[in-house]
């Protein structure tokens, strides 16, 4: 199977952001990046597959320069080999534009199943899968825990809201994203890093894939939200205390 | 320009709530922008349910009618609507933010050149979307431009569910044309995760215990909550390894690790070794009758008590929230 | 009176057909003996080279050889009675040198130390008192392996170790003899053979079983690496650890063959003691048997016929098995270079152990937390930032910047700095030390902490470096120096002990029971600096296992970070000990240990002693009321 897992490097989990002079942007001076960790969990499910039948893992990333390194650590876990799209303008492309440059740099490969994670850390817009299945004319199916390889196809386990799951067949060739926690990660390896330095980075620049129309969607401003993030303690009697938390859980938290 | 339409969303039989906080996010543009609110429902022999969202103050209700709409599948979802918006022209479409609703509305939103602007948690002049950003750190602030349909979707819970009744609008019906050979996908019915192991580690909402709840024959009334809440059950690794809850459900740093949408820890005192196992979860409540207990020290919300006391509330007030 | 003492009977005039059998028999021994030690010296040497061994300066391996060899200072301290009975043997054979040397000699007709002459009188005379004491010690011995029977040695009785036991015996007893018979008598001659008939079958007896580290213990104490877990750095792009016979390098494959199966390492051992696979013992035996069936140049994987990855993860790290050994094995450096090629190359599936790696892969500290959480505990605490301006940098550790318990004895220490005016600054952002990944084998992850870490204390202008934890103390120092230079670093009870005459001390009787971090006594050799800061708060009492004995908490290794432990676990088993001292207080000076204490005392119950780090000992006895310490968060 060849497979293609599009990986984006995001700010750190852990890192402190803070707005730019712009207000459209996070400052990145200070920055560490990592990769995004539902494409950690999409680029498992691809290593998991080859092992099991066999092919190629390639992996895209488009992004500046710094992206390399997140592309050699997929290199390192084992992916094949890599196309960097070199672009310095990511944040200026809506969802749409990033995804028509993503079809583009994968159009020659002809993959049999290509994965994205199922949302990013930094912006979560949760759509760039989904619009490269449309642009790309294939079948998908998104919020994917679990891929097998049949004889027709897939089929694929798919979580639903409030602990339902669903099974999905679909034919090949087919686009999936992938949810994170459906398996195990493997750890980078010094052997792996060591191999990585051996494998294939294609470089295109995003000029090379063509122009692009301008965003219909456009991000005005970002700022940080009002409230600070502290425990809240409800007190009263325990059925008041109760039902302010429902309330909470509900309508602030909004987890229930 | 037909105004703004929002899409609601059946399941099993029923409006989900994410609808009616969808169709009061219709209201808040429609009223900014002094457009005529409608809702559509897509589906098959939707007609009670479309009654209903008649008497919301909608100008307009529309069933997009098909068989091959009775169940979720993108491809037909997709067909349907980019079929309606042709005809409709709508300036906004708005969707609830369900599982659903990602699994198609982009591809939909691309087939005609544009971008959802998801998971939206406000709606402020301009019109201006507001969303979070580096998972709730921040918040961006979205504009349309151009002409063209504008694709929304939002947050569950950032707009209570719509309360104004009317007088019943009227009811269209919109027959698209979809073909079987058209869906690609085929999904199965939905099943709950398997009911013999323990999966902790996709669990959505957990419900934790500590050595506040004493002895085993208590564990009942957490039980309760649990089941209450549609959690799963856990332990910090006392309770395991007393034998009164298995290894299995034992959170922290030789347990499982676990990120659920709810962590709540009953009893837990929160020691580093089970902080660490559940130091993802989106929100965490801690009920603990010591108020120095280091687990209030993540919770985003924590009640000071006697859980003897607060659980049973709890899952009293849980119950009666669902109705 | 002198001349009316017994002398040593020199038999003379051997025949031509005597001498004559003589040289082919010990050509014959010789051959034998040969035969084996050969192949074994060319597996040894024909081993990667060691890249990090420098045979200078030779002060210190001098040394080591005069003290652990010559004087056999590590096989007597450890083990009083047997060591000085090994010891009453080695001397023996060393005194026997020249004896044996006149005693050939004399076989060929040229015997040179006349045993009437004074010299020859003088020398054998010693020599038979060594004899007597060898004779003595090798009996004592001898009962010790066949009727006491201690566990260390393994349950099979070993017939080899009886059959020298028997020759050994056999030569001093004809040595002696040989003073009650005269020179030309049957009886003499009759003993000179006896004499040389056990010397030459003992002779191709020695590289055919452990007593092989006659011959080469003295050249591994000379060679050891210099100092205690000394982990040898990676070379080259194809270096991930010891996977299989080609990564053992010379060092190794000598200290696999000098092993005596003493088993000293293992009594000492916390996984051996607590039911795990692991035994040290047998680590060592099994590389030796790996080298005997496949030898140096092998593809073979080392973690398979005779050692298991699941006994390699065991370990803890202690380090007693290193320090207890009297042939100069260095089981660290070769335990953690097993752990290396499992992880390094991936072979090691471990749920937890991944964790930990894209814990430390992703973010900055091995507990997975957020690091907003150590900031927000430094701002609760108002510790200051530092600026380049104050004598320290107090390193928090992920203990103590994010353990509850771990922030408590930061707390407490900061409270004695601020009584002692001295001006500290915590750094803005810390990333673990990588001490459990490196213990762990994960060179790729500690490489990229190591680095960065290095970096950041440059750019922050650390010079001294305080920490309360032994584990961040010992990485700092020791491990980051193979990608950098760190800064100097000490122990908070390093400090502390510098500090306690401006400290007020406390006369009590409250009994605290002091329990050595492995990181921090064996490792470091700080025993007395915690100690004293104990004194000053209460009244001393030792753990039946204490200082260089001291038995591990059960942390150590990355352990900490894995999953459940099989058989018992190490930590209940400590704590079971401390708690039986009768002492009221533990006393501390590790966080992790004390962490481990915490746990297991807490399924105790009630009436479990307090456990209380040495910085809360100290602490504690400052003026102004005591801080809420249960609200430091």
């Amino acid at each position: 199977m060849k497979i293609i897992v599009a990986i984006k490097q995001v700010p750190e989990r852990d890192a402190q952001v803070h707005v730019d002079s712009t207000s459209k942007w996070i400052e990145e001076g200070d920055m560490q990046w990592a990769l995004n960790e539902s494409d950690a969990y999409a680029l498992e499910e691809a290593l998991q597959l080859k092992e099991k039948h066999g092919g190629e893992v390639v992996v895209v990333s488009t992004g500046p320069e710094r992206v390399g390194s997140t592309i050699r650590e997929a290199l390192a876990k084992g992916a094949d080999r890599a196309i960097h799209v070199d672009c310095d303008d990511l944040n200026q492309r809506d969802a749409l534009g990033v995804a028509r440059l993503l079809s583009k740099a994968i159009g020659t490969e002809s993959p049999d199943l290509t994965l994205t994670g199922l949302q990013s850390d930094d912006l979560g817009y949760g759509q760039t899968g989904v619009i490269l299945a449309e642009l790309l004319g294939l079948p998908h199916a998104s919020l994917i825990l679990h891929v097998e390889k049949t004889e027709a196809g897939l089929i694929v386990k798919r979580e639903l809201e409030e602990g339902w799951f669903q099974t999905i067949e679909l034919p090949l060739p087919a686009v999936l994203t992938i949810q994170s926690g459906g398996n195990k990660l493997r750890y980078a390896t010094l052997m792996g890093i060591k191999k990585a330095k051996t494998k294939e980075i294609r470089r295109v620049t995003s000029q090379e894939l063509g122009s692009v129309a301008p965003p219909v969607v456009v991000l005005e401003r970002i700022s940080a939200p009002q409230k600070q993030k502290s425990t809240q303690l409800l007190g009263g009697s325990p059925k008041e205390a109760a039902t302010a938390l429902v309330e909470k859980l509900k309508f602030e938290a909004r987890v229930i | 320009m037909s105004g703004v339409w929002v899409v609601l969303e059946e399941r099993n039989g029923r409006i989900a709530r994410m609808s009616w906080e969808a169709l009061a996010a219709g209201h808040t543009l429609g009223a900014q922008l002094s457009l005529p609110v409608n809702a559509i429902l897509p589906g098959a022999q939707t007609d009670s349910m479309a009654a209903e969202i008649a008497t919301k103050a909608v100008a307009k209700v529309v069933r997009i009618e098909h068989a091959l709409l009775a169940g979720y599948t993108s491809d037909a979802f997709t067909l349907a609507l980019e079929q309606f918006i042709r005809t409709e022209q709508p300036d906004y479409l708005v969707f609830p933010h369900t599982y659903q609703v990602r699994d198609f509305a982009p591809a939909l939103a691309a087939r005609f050149g544009q971008v959802l602007i998801g998971d939206v948690t406000g709606i402020g002049a301009g019109p201006v979307f507001v969303r979070q950003l580096m998972q709730g750190r921040l918040n961006g602030e979205y504009s349309h431009s151009g002409s063209g349909t504008c694709f929304v979707s939002v947050q569950s819970g950032a707009f209570r569910g719509y309360q104004a009744e009317s007088a019943a609008a009227t009811i269209e019906i919109f027959e698209p044309k979809i073909e079987q050979a058209q869906i690609r996908t085929k999904p199965s019915q939905p099943f709950r995760g398997s009911a013999q192991t323990v999966d902790l580690g996709s669990a959505q909402f957990i419900v934790s215990v500590g050595r506040g709840i004493k002895e085993a024959e208590n564990l009942g009334i957490v039980q309760e909550l649990a089941t209450a809440l549609g959690a799963e059950l856990a332990a910090s690794r006392p309770i395991c390894d007393n034998g009164w809850l298995p290894i299995e459900r034992q959170v922290g740093s030789s347990g499982q690790t676990v990120s659920p949408k709810l962590y709540l820890a009953v009893g837990i005192s929160g020691a580093i070794q089970h902080l660490v196992g559940m130091r993802g979860s989106q929100c965490v409540v801690a009920i603990n009758k010591d108020p120095d207990a280091p687990i209030f020290e993540i919770a985003d919300y924590g009640i000071v008590g006697d859980l003897f006391e607060v659980v049973p509330a709890l899952t009293e007030a849980v119950e009666t929230a669902k109705h | 009176m002198i001349s009316s003492l017994p002398t040593l009977a020199e038999p003379q005039h051997f025949l031509l057909p005597e001498k004559l059998l003589f040289v082919v028999l010990a050509a014959g021994s010789g051959l034998l003996f040969w035969r084996r030690l050969g192949p074994i010296l060319r597996k040894i040497l024909a081993s990667k080279k060691d890249a990090d061994l420098r045979l200078f300066p030779l002060g210190k391996r001098a040394w080591d050889f005069f003290w652990e060899v010559l004087c056999q200072a590590k096989v007597i301290r450890q083990r009083p009675l047997p060591g000085l009975a090994h010891a009453f043997v080695f001397w023996g054979f060393c005194a026997f040198a020249l004896v044996t040397l006149n005693h050939c000699a004399v076989g060929l007709g040229f015997g040179f130390l006349d045993p009437i002459g004074w010299f020859g009188r003088f020398y054998f005379y010693l020599a038979a008192a060594f004899a007597v004491a060898c004779a003595a010690g090798i009996l004592g011995l001898f009962v010790r392996r066949f009727l006491v029977r201690p566990r260390w040695l393994g349950e099979k009785l070993s017939w080899e170790s009886g059959f020298i036991a028997l020759l050994i015996f056999l030569l001093m007893a004809t040595y002696l003899t040989a003073f009650f018979v005269v020179d030309t008598s049957a009886t003499a001659r009759l003993l000179w053979w006896s004499h040389t008939i056990t010397l030459l079958i003992f002779l191709p007896i020695i590289p055919h079983t452990k007593h092989l580290h006659l011959v080469l213990s003295p050249v591994t104490i000379f060679l050891s690496r210099g100092s205690f877990s000394q982990i040898p750095p990676l070379v080259g792009d194809e270096d991930f650890g010891l996977v299989t016979g080609a990564d053992l390098t010379r060092l190794v494959s000598l200290q696999a063959y000098s092993c005596v199966e003493c088993g000293r390492c293992t009594e000492h051992c916390p996984a051996a003691n607590t039911g795990k696979t692991l035994n040290p013992k047998e680590i060592i035996l099994g590389l030796r048997s790996y080298l005997n069936e496949y030898g140096p140049a092998s593809s073979e994987p080392l973690l398979g016929k005779y050692n298991s990855q699941e006994a390699v993860f065991q370990c803890t790290t202690c380090g007693a098995c290193e320090f207890q050994c009297p042939v100069g094995i260095e089981h660290l450096p070769i335990l953690i270079g097993l752990r290396r090629g499992a992880v390094n190359t991936g072979a090691w599936e471990d749920d937890h152990g991944a964790k930990l790696f894209l814990a430390l892969e992703r973010g900055s500290n091995a507990l997975g937390m957020s690091a907003t959480d150590r900031d927000k505990f430094i701002q609760k605490q108002e510790l200051p930032y530092f600026n380049g301006s104050q004598e320290y940098c107090l390193w928090l550790g992920c203990m103590g910047g994010y353990d509850p318990k771990g922030r408590e004895i930061v707390a407490d220490f900061v409270r004695v700095m601020k009584y002692l005016g001295t001006s500290y600054g915590v750094l803005r952002k810390e990333k673990c030390t990588g001490d459990p990944v490196r213990r762990l084998g994960n060179d790729l992850v500690y490489q990229q902490l190591a680095e960065s870490n290095l970096e950041a204390m440059a750019q922050a202008k650390v010079k001294k470096v305080v920490s309360i934890c032994p584990h961040c103390v010992r990485t700092i120092q020791e491990d980051w120096k193979e990608y950098g230079t760190p800064p100097e670093i000490e122990h908070h009870s390093e400090f502390l002990a510098r500090h306690l005459s401006q400290l007020p001390t406390v006369q009590s009787q409250e009994k605290i029971v002091y329990h050595d971090p492995c990181y921090l006594g064996r490792y470091r050799n700080v025993y007395e600096e915690p100690r004293a800061a104990v004194r000053a708060s209460g009244h001393l009492v030792e753990a039946p296992r204490s200082g260089e004995r001291s038995f591990c908490c059960g942390a150590g290794g990355g352990l900490a970070f894995l999953g459940e432990e099989k058989g018992e676990r190490v930590s209940h088993v400590r704590t079971a000990e401390l708690v039986e001292t009768g002492a009221g207080t533990i006393g501390t000076a590790c966080p992790f240990c004390n962490t481990m204490f915490r746990d297991a005392l807490a399924s105790k119950g009630t009436g479990a002693p307090q456990l209380l780090d040495v910085a809360q000992l100290i602490a504690r006895n400052l003026p102004g009321a005591a801080p809420d310490s249960a609200n430091v968060g």
